[in-house]
């Protein structure tokens, strides 16, 4: 079991491939009483977009070339933020070397590879946490509670919307062989792990799924659309729209929204509407200024806290497992046309 | 239970506001002593939290800052005894029911060396905060005209209705707007009110809404609603800043992030009453000011602003009862 408990607590980021790597680094120098060092051994790879110790310096953050320094700084925990189908190594080393994890969701790019990861983590008592930020959001607890509290009844049915722009500034989220897919892989698992939180894990148990690539043709090398129906063990069915549907000028990045529906009643979630809207003429474009909480933020403080009092951060590596199967067997669905079972181990 | 560094704060006053003011204290881990003519027991117990004392030199004794949360019309009074104990205060808004007395509170705090922030609680919405930025950084390019409304059911404490005690609804309510409209638009030359009562009924008081016109030194307009309603009427408010290169709009209404309907009256179709989903504002604005009390960063109102938005409320009601524009005269950086 791994008890190093240092002061401050050491908190590494390994690669800035995704680009959530700069709220999680912002958010981390922000905690007191943490300290902070940053790898992106892979910026290489991404010829033209920013990474490595630049981008480090822009952030404020020390940098160290490679994983192997960051891991021999022995930090307490690790933040993974490589490509997904990177995720895997990235993590294995890091649990290796004695560390705790905050992996960028998805978890993986496959099942095999999301359940390796979780048995290499729980083989040396390294705690493995997914970044799900939306599970963070004060208005989705609020339903949570609700839903806990019996106000909707029996959930029997839940619409799922997850849609944003073509990710921008990194090509690997349209390369299939490093992101693992595209918007279906990209998007689906965030309304996934709600749903999760809200069934209490409840096991998927049958999925279908259909994709195009009408947005972005010829931009991206995987599907920019896609609709996911996920059967649940317990009867509830969610259809979840993961599209990149989200016009290059349109004002914001996306957005995420539910509508659950139960026996007694019917909530509406939409988790980032929080805004000022308004029009700039300079910019021929709508304006949207968010105001609503800082979900990263929270995500990296229940991770530290977690860390500092010694208990199992949450979303955890079953929820991920669980997610990466719903996406794998969306794929499976929508190459054959039709629904496709889930057997868990 | 007050933590290591958490301040220790006289809270006098124990009514409607004070209820927001000692949840954000214990938030912030403040050791708060309640000192109130009235309700300080029901206060702490409702809120599990903070120490009744029973009376005012004992919330003092010891105390980092006093927040000064009673009716307006002892505002004055009890400022100065806080000043007299060599205290700094956080002083509900309005800061005095005339800017002449405002202006005295600011040149007490100025003489003893101690601190007066004015609780303009509106600057620390996250809402009005984000378009504020906006605004602030040119986003709209200049401003043409502003629009404020805020709405909600008549406070039924017999103080508010009475203008000699509460300045009537410009002084209590509209104020949050006049303050926010001079803090984006800048400062005012020329103030128009008009005022509508409809007659009280055997069970309940009339409902009031006041309009006013600013005119800002840029040649800006402003145009802020101020409405007490019907009781149970739901609390709204809205903004739009239009200027040479866009505007920016909100209304408390939309854009609800969780909407419930479980058939049940009153509930339906509704954002969670008391629920904004980001930090409650109080708490935002008592960590910045008590901040600011100790000497760190600054916070984004001071006691000039005070005096400045009474100013203003105080010309509207000049202008409610003579029906005609009241002309403001530039006043001296600080000056009342």
């Amino acid at each position: 079991m791994i008890a190093r408990t240092t002061t401050p607590l050491r908190i590494g980021v390994a690669s800035f491939a995704h680009t959530h790597a700069v709220a999680y680094v912002r958010n981390l120098l922000a905690l007191p009483g943490v300290e902070v060092l940053t790898t992106d051994p892979d910026h290489g790879d991404r010829p033209g977009e920013s990474g490595g110790a630049a981008m480090a310096r822009d952030l404020g953050a020390d940098y160290v070339e490679t994983l192997d320094e960051l891991l021999a700084w022995e930090p307490d925990g690790v933040v993974v933020c490589s490509e997904n189908a990177r995720h895997r190594p990235y993590v294995e080393r890091a649990a290796a070397a004695g560390a705790h994890v905050l992996c960028e969701k998805p978890l993986a790019t496959s099942v095999a590879d999301a359940e390796a990861m979780v048995a290499a983590c729980a083989e040396v008592g390294a705690h493995l946490m997914v970044a799900f930020p939306v599970r963070f959001s004060p208005a989705f607890a609020a339903l949570r509670e609700r839903v806990a509290d019996g106000a909707l009844g029996e959930l029997c049915a839940v619409t799922g919307t997850n849609n944003g722009q073509l990710p921008a500034g990194r090509a690997w989220f349209a390369d299939p062989a490093l992101a693992g897919g595209g918007a279906m892989t990209d998007h689906t698992v965030h309304v996934a792990d709600l749903m999760d939180a809200l069934l209490g894990g409840a096991e998927p148990r049958s999925v279908y799924a259909q994709s195009n690539q009408v947005l972005h043709a010829g931009r991206a090398g995987a599907e920019t659309a896609g609709l996911v129906s996920i059967a649940y063990d317990g009867g509830v069915v969610v259809t979840v729209d993961c599209s990149w549907s989200k016009p290059d000028d349109y004002p914001t990045w996306g957005g995420l929204t539910l509508q659950v529906v139960g026996s007694d009643g019917v909530a509406d979630l939409d988790a980032f509407t929080q805004r000022v809207d308004g029009f700039s003429q300079p910019r021929r474009s709508p304006l949207w200024l968010p105001y609503g909480t800082d979900l990263d933020g929270l995500l990296v403080a229940e991770f530290v806290d977690a860390l500092r009092t010694g208990r199992a951060p949450q979303p955890d590596g079953a929820v991920g497992v669980r997610t990466t199967r719903i996406v794998e067997a969306a794929y499976a669905s929508a190459r054959r046309g039709h629904p496709v079972d889930i057997v868990s181990a | 239970m007050r933590t290591e560094d958490g301040p220790r704060v006289a809270l006098i006053g124990a009514g409607g506001i004070a209820n927001a003011h000692i949840d954000a204290w214990l938030t912030l881990g403040a050791d708060v002593r309640v000192y109130s003519h009235d309700g300080a027991d029901e206060l702490v117990a409702a809120h599990g939290g903070g120490t009744v004392v029973d009376s005012r030199a004992e919330a003092f004794d010891g105390a980092d800052v006093v927040d000064v949360a009673t009716p307006t019309y002892t505002h004055g009074e009890v400022v100065r005894a806080a000043f007299a104990a060599g205290l700094d205060v956080i002083c509900e808004k309005p800061l005095a029911l005339t800017s002449a007395e405002a202006g005295e509170l600011v040149e007490a705090a100025r003489s003893a060396g101690l601190a007066l922030y004015p609780a303009h609680v509106v600057r620390f919405f996250p809402a009005y905060a984000a378009m504020r930025e906006h605004v602030a950084a040119g986003g709209v390019g200049e401003i043409a005209v502003q629009r404020f409304t805020r709405l909600g059911a008549r406070p039924v404490k017999p103080w508010f209705a009475d203008p000699r005690l509460s300045g009537g609804i410009v002084m209590d309510q509209m104020i949050h707007d006049l303050d926010f409209a001079r803090w984006t638009a800048g400062e005012v030359v020329r103030v128009f009110a008009r005022q509508s009562v409809t007659p009280d009924r055997t069970d309940r008081l009339g409902v009031v809404s006041a309009q006013v016109v600013l005119t800002h030194a840029s040649g800006a307009l402003s145009y802020v609603t101020g409405t007490w309603a019907a009781p149970g009427s739901a609390f709204r408010t809205t903004f739009e800043v239009a200027g040479s290169e866009g505007f920016v709009r909100h209304d408390s209404a939309e854009h609800a992030p969780l909407r419930l309907d479980t058939g049940a009256a009153g509930e339906s179709h509704g954002l969670l009453p008391g629920t904004s989903f980001t930090e409650d504002p109080y708490l935002t604005e008592l960590r910045e000011l008590a901040t600011a009390v100790r000497g760190g960063a600054p916070a984004r109102v001071g006691a000039e602003d005070g005096v400045a938005a009474v100013r203003l409320a105080e010309a509207a009601n000049a202008s409610l009862l003579s029906g005609d524009a009241v002309e403001l005269a530039p006043t001296l950086e600080g000056a009342a």
